[in-house]
């Protein structure tokens, strides 16, 4: 079953079976190849060299029929020998004997012209391969699989032997000259000369076709790039940028330097998309960064405070942008900026706290907003709104408003100023502020707000101001107060807001009711009684107290009042009224007063409505007289006096005296103002000095109830507590309202010992008692 | 996709070695894998101007190895995996094969002697499953004389194949 016989028409084939005739025949065919393939191949030479090889393989008598079918299942292991290896053989002497010239004659070039040699020669080598392993394809498909399906290591398909070849005889050999090339051109580009780089593409790609995987030549791996390629690249490349950037930095500014390493870093970034593997993007870029941003990083953290103290935002940015790329590169200049923030809003609030009891609560939030509002600008611009940037900034907020030269003198101050400009904000005013603007504002208050820590306080006074807005009803607009609420809910949960909602709803309840006293009024037959309103306000909820004197109402008053309580009780049985009369207040016609072309109008006090009711009956009263009549004590009466007096509505003798006994009182027919309706209802400075005063001691007795519940709450929960646990439990829970001492707890915990809520087991452990 | 086109009705000339030509589209010779090479690896400015020498196939064999590319010229090429699974797998051959296979026994084997040499691996397989239906079922003696062969053991050699082998055997 041989092959046919060879006929006249192709070029004279070797003897088959004999090696070296059939490689002499082979060789002349593949140096053609190998250095003359521009001049072509025809096919006769081709069919003739596929020809040969195939007949080669097949040529021993041994072979036969069995071996084509054993061949062909692919299976056996075992049975046909395969021919083949001598041929491969010649074939590898061969290319180590073309190589082994080669490095000759690369000897005679260096730098570029070496470069030039070498991709010249690769490319004609590997087209030369892909010829040669198509040419060999019937060794490729018997001998050579069989050698590699049972395993044996150095034999490869005959192309990638070309690359084995190339690799162990002229790579090994040239390789670290043509690196030098290359690393010279790399050079010579970073200093600013155009050269070819594609030629260095072309190395590139060359060593990484050399990696081939030894267990599986199908796969590449980079190995040998990455030894020969890209380790000499990365350590030229440091070498370039240290002794760069070092001449850089002594000859310039820091500011300098930053634009250089930013445009150097862009350059390289650059340079792997034209001409290198991608593989090298991280590595060289790490390299970079630690030879052209972290050398250097201490002279630029030095620079950061100079940046900061001029507002040079754009190359903050630029310091941010690089300080990034190196890892805990920016942690350094978080503290400094979390320092410099805190200096800048102390020194803001210093500059408006020359006297704290003068402060205006607006000049105080507003120089906190401005420091706040700068740096967060900062922070978004210049650091891209790097969440740990807003934290620091955050930091320092929080530290400046809650600590600094205002909050010396209590440390208070900050919620009291703030709950003090929200009251002016949401109070009727003159200086009407448009809807859109308030809302704005509100919204900057809760900025201020949310770094606030005795939230609580806030909420004391919030909550005094609200109230005295509702009662006296000069709040501004019932939506302005609304979204304020529901602003501080969102900070802060329906807890915090609850009374406060509470407050608004009485109001609106009262409302109604008012209109139904009305209804039942006017259904009565009798003389027209007051017009009077009622607010019925629940006791828990506002943060009143009732009056500290005693009181008797004038007549009129106590009957519309007597009818009004009736009304109620009718309706709510079984509730109890209170009256809060220092909240009381009315108006009275003067109708007395000479020369006055209309009568005016005496916004009052119920107090001071008392007082000058009782001249309806005579002219001159003495103190003891009114004293006795109101049942008024005399720290009530006082100041309803003063007022009467300051206004010169009455007139004391003797003249100049203070109220207080033995002076007599006396109505002033002379009054003059200029408005018809005077207010008289004023309250005074010591006044609100002493609700502060008041407001400062329930929150300390509030805390105390807060820290007992957080307490019970979490031993409730947890049943069996350690001491300290329990503690930092505690802390945790109550830091969104204020900042707990660890003593007030501890001092809690004792009361609750006590109250025997809690019990002391073994080990310092606490249990709950039900 | 249109030049690929042109390409494969495109005409080729082969030349068995025994002088005769015969012309064939340019995909039904690239059923051959080792043509398929040599066109791609000469040129296009080579194609077409000479005939194809095909120096170890004869013109009778080579008309029936055209015959079968001609019906197989739009098979698609099969994937390494398939390969793998089917020919492990079966013996069984397409009907138009195996009326194709039905020739006298020396034509059968130059056949696949042509297919290995031409590297046309589907034609190969057809021809080596052909022969081995014809060795299915058979006993050593009837194998024998299916193929003319000469028993060349030695009694005790015989005798010693069968001993390793009779875990195999029908029982």
């Amino acid at each position: 079953m041989a092959p046919a016989a060879m006929s006249g028409l192709m070029p004279a084939q070797p003897v088959k079976d004999d090696i070296d005739n059939t490689w002499q025949y082979v060789q002349s065919g593949i140096t053609r190849i190998m250095t003359n393939l521009q001049g072509g191949v025809d096919m006769g030479t081709y069919m003739g060299i596929y020809t040969a090889v195939h007949n080669f393989c097949t040529s021993q008598k041994a072979v036969g029929i069995s071996a084509v079918s054993n061949i062909s299942t692919g299976q056996s292991h075992r049975g046909a020998h395969l021919l083949g290896e001598d041929l491969y053989k010649k074939l590898t002497e061969y290319l180590t004997a073309h190589l082994k010239q080669l490095v000759v004659e690369s000897r005679a070039h260096t730098d570029e012209a070496l470069l030039a040699f070498y991709i010249r020669e690769w490319h004609r080598y590997t087209v030369a391969a892909k010829y040669i392993h198509h040419l060999f394809r019937y060794l490729n498909r018997h001998w050579v699989k069989r050698e590699m399906d049972e395993g044996k290591k150095q034999v490869y398909d005959v192309y990638t032997l070309h690359l084995v070849r190339w690799r162990d005889v002229l790579f090994a050999e040239v390789s670290g000259k043509v690196m030098d090339a290359v690393l010279k051109l790399v050079e010579k580009q970073r200093n600013g000369e155009t050269i070819e780089y594609n030629q260095i593409k072309q190395v590139v790609d060359s060593f990484v076709s050399l990696g081939l995987d030894e267990g599986d030549s199908t796969k590449i791996t980079l190995d040998v790039y990455r030894f020969h390629f890209e380790r000499p690249f990365l350590d030229a490349t440091k070498a370039f940028y240290q002794n760069e950037s070092k001449q850089f930095v002594a000859e310039n500014s820091v500011v300098e330097y930053m634009k250089k390493a930013e445009a150097r870093l862009d350059e390289e970034e650059e340079r792997v998309k034209m001409y290198l593997h991608p593989d090298i993007g991280i590595p060289l870029k790490k390299a970079c960064n630690q030879v052209l941003i972290a050398e250097h990083s201490a002279i630029l953290r030095d620079e950061f405070q100079v940046l900061l103290d001029n507002d040079r935002e754009e190359d903050m940015a630029r310091m941010y942008s690089l300080l990034s790329r190196i890892p805990d590169g920016l942690e350094p200049l978080r503290a400094k900026f979390e320092a410099h923030v805190r200096k800048a809003g102390l020194a803001a609030v210093a500059k408006v706290a020359s006297d704290v009891d003068k402060l205006e609560p607006k000049v105080y939030v507003d120089a906190l907003l401005e420091i706040h509002t700068q740096y967060q600008g900062l922070v978004k611009r210049a650091f891209t709104d790097e969440p740990e940037f807003t934290r620091s900034l955050d930091n320092a907020c929080r530290e400046f408003v809650n600590r600094n030269d205002v909050c010396k003198s209590g440390t208070n101050k900050s919620p009291e100023l703030l709950a003090k400009y929200t009251d002016i904000l949401l109070r009727k005013s003159s200086t009407g502020v448009e809807e859109a603007e308030l809302e704005n504002t509100l919204t900057q208050i809760m900025t201020v707000f949310k770094y606030i820590e005795d939230k609580d306080v806030f909420q004391k006074y919030y909550a005094r101001m609200l109230a005295r807005r509702l009662v006296h009803s000069n709040s501004s607009s019932d939506d302005a107060e609304t979204s304020m609420i529901s602003k501080l809910k969102e900070a802060c949960g329906f807890e915090y807001t609850n009374k406060l909602q509470r407050m608004f709803q009485d109001m609106q309840i009262s409302k109604d009711l008012n209109a139904g006293f009305k209804e039942h009024v006017a259904a009565l037959s009798g003389p027209k009684g007051l017009d009077s309103s009622y607010s019925i306000l629940g006791t828990g909820f506002w943060p009143l107290t009732a009056p500290n004197t005693t009181f008797d109402p004038p007549a009129e008053i106590d009957k519309d009042c007597q009818l009004f309580s009736r009304f109620y009780r009718n309706k709510h049985e079984g509730r109890k009224l209170t009256w809060l009369w220092q909240l009381c207040k009315g108006e009275v016609k003067a109708t007395y007063i000479k020369n006055a072309k209309m009568p005016y109008t005496f916004q009052v006090s119920i107090y001071q409505m008392a007082v000058l009711l009782l001249f309806n009956e005579k002219d001159k009263i003495t103190y003891e007289e009114i004293a006795s009549t109101t049942q008024l004590n005399n720290e009530a009466l006082d100041p309803s006096l003063n007022i009467l007096l300051k206004a010169k509505v009455l007139n004391v003798s003797p003249e100049g005296a203070k109220p207080g006994p033995n002076a007599t009182f006396g109505l002033n027919y002379d009054f003059k103002n200029k408005k018809f309706r005077v207010n008289l209802n004023v309250g005074m400075k010591s006044e609100t000095k002493q609700e502060e005063a008041e407001t400062n001691k329930t929150i300390e007795e509030d805390r105390k109830l807060l820290l007992q519940s957080a307490i019970v709450r979490i031993m409730k929960a947890r049943k069996r507590m350690k001491h300290q646990q329990l503690v930092s439990e505690t802390i945790n829970q109550i830091r969104q309202r204020f900042v707990p001492k660890v003593s007030d707890i501890k001092k809690c915990i004792e009361i609750l010992l006590d109250k025997e809520y809690l019990e002391r087991l073994d080990d310092d452990d606490l249990g709950y008692l039900a | 996709m249109a030049e690929n086109k042109d390409k494969s009705t495109q005409k080729v000339t082969l030349a068995s070695n025994d002088g005769h030509h015969i012309e064939v589209e340019r995909c039904v010779a690239e059923r051959s894998i080792l043509i398929k090479n040599m066109l791609e690896d000469v040129g296009d400015e080579v194609v077409g101007n000479d005939a194809i020498p095909i120096p170890n196939v004869n013109d009778q064999v080579l008309r029936k190895v055209v015959e079968w590319c001609e019906k197989h010229k739009h098979d698609a090429p099969q994937t390494q995996e398939e390969e793998n699974d089917n020919r492990k797998k079966t013996t069984e051959i397409e009907e138009w094969d195996q009326k194709f296979m039905q020739v006298d026994q020396e034509m059968l084997f130059e056949i696949i002697l042509a297919a290995n040499y031409l590297d046309i691996k589907a034609l190969l397989d057809v021809g080596c499953k052909t022969v081995a239906n014809m060795i299915k079922g058979k006993s050593p003696e009837e194998i024998r004389k299916t193929f003319n062969i000469t028993n060349d053991f030695t009694a005790e050699e015989e005798e010693q194949i069968r001993r390793e082998n009779e875990w195999a055997e029908d029982r």
